[in-house]
């Protein structure tokens, strides 16, 4: 039946020996909210650390504030950007992608609509 | 558990023919799956044998395309196993199979309007063969294409796209193909035209598993036929006997 029993042998192989990742969305949606929770937290963070660095005399305590408030913070913040961005730009791409696609595909349409009343209007004229 | 669970179970393997589960390529088992809360598959069971063509059938909205969909793994089952070449392929994503040989032709048109036939064909060499090579063989099997290979792929008839869309899809070298609505919205002498060469490919040995509307055309190529009613295989067998079944399906005389 199959005039081509290699390839089909070739397939199977592939199958077999296909890796199957399960990304479960919960756990994309849980990493992409765990990014934006990360930046909330760093901002909170950064502004009580001024607030303690800002309301202290004693230098050795608002250098603490800073650290433990300033580079915490910050760090929380790089790391929620980094999530944020890896678990919902590809996302957004693929939509756009497939926006960009659609509208040029209306856009085409709406051009052959018009030629082609055109070309009606043309053999009315003649 | 529910108690009507296995006697469900042995009722759907009764309904599938033996010759069918010899060898699947593609099969699916006790296949559930939902858009949001509404559930448009209420446990498919189907098998596609090697190197043969199943048409699935039936009227609108029976959950033809969203199988096809499930089974090329477009779409998460909410239930049940998708099993390819004897494996289970639920988790894989459609490119992981589009890749190995698994192409899947959907509904309207799968190409890009605004590229010339030759540039939509240029895409296709993502899959690693040569333009010509690709060119050769979409020529072969539709030569209106070749006088039409500069002209935007958007100004051409609906057929013209469809045989783009198809040659574009057998480029791949495809070991299990599956069309969906290939008829859709063209005059019946192209529709014959395009199964013409669905048969010839069947020929060459490839698997194809075709989702139609319209039967009458696609039942002198397929191998088999399944009835699809409400989210259900109702029936499966070979096309001469279900004519008059599916007649029946449509009118709702069921």
């Amino acid at each position: 039946m199959n005039e081509n029993p290699q390839r089909v042998e070739e397939f199977r192989e592939a199958i077999s020996e296909m890796k199957i990742s399960h990304p479960p969305p919960a756990v994309e949606r849980a990493y992409l909210w765990l990014g934006v929770i990360g930046v909330a937290v760093g901002f909170v963070l950064i502004v009580m650390g001024y607030n303690g660095a800002a309301t202290t005399e004693f230098t050795p305590e608002a250098v603490s504030y800073l650290i433990s408030g300033g580079v915490v913070g910050l760090a929380l913040i790089v790391v929620g950007v980094g999530l944020f961005l890896r678990y919902s730009m590809a996302r957004f791409q693929r939509f756009w992608l497939l926006r960009d696609i659609f509208e040029q595909r209306a856009q085409t349409d709406r051009i052959i609509q018009v030629l082609e009343r055109i070309e009606k209007l043309d053999i009315e004229i003649e | 558990m529910d108690p009507r669970q296995p006697s469900e179970a042995n009722a759907r393997a009764a309904a599938m023919p033996p010759e069918l589960m010899q060898d699947p390529l593609l099969e699916l088992e006790a296949v559930t799956a939902a858009y949001g809360r509404i559930q448009v598959l209420n446990g498919v069971d189907l098998a596609v044998p090697a190197g043969t063509v199943l048409a699935l059938l039936g009227p609108n909205g029976g959950g033809k395309s969203t199988t096809l969909k499930v089974a090329s793994c477009q779409m998460e089952p909410t239930s049940g196993r998708v099993k390819i070449a004897g494996r289970t392929v639920n988790g894989a994503t459609s490119e992981q199979l589009a890749e190995l040989g698994v192409c899947t032709i959907p509904e309207g048109r799968g190409i890009f309007a605004n590229l010339t036939v030759r540039e939509n064909l240029e895409l296709a060499t993502y899959t690693g063969k040569s333009l010509s090579a690709i060119e050769d063989r979409t020529y072969s099997f539709f030569p209106r294409l070749a006088e039409r290979r500069h002209q935007l792929a958007g100004t051409m008839s609906g057929g013209e796209q469809q045989m783009l869309s198809m040659s574009r899809a057998l480029s791949s070298d495809p070991v299990l193909l599956m069309l969906d609505e290939l008829s859709m919205g063209l005059a019946p002498l192209v529709v014959e035209e395009l199964y013409a060469v669905v048969s010839q490919v069947a020929g060459e040995g490839v698997s194809i598993l075709v989702v139609e509307q319209f039967a009458r055309t696609v039942l002198g190529v397929a191998d088999w036929a399944a009835i699809m009613l409400g989210g259900r295989i109702t029936r499966v067998g070979p096309p001469g006997e279900l004519e008059q079944e599916l007649t029946a399906a449509y009118l709702g005389d069921r």
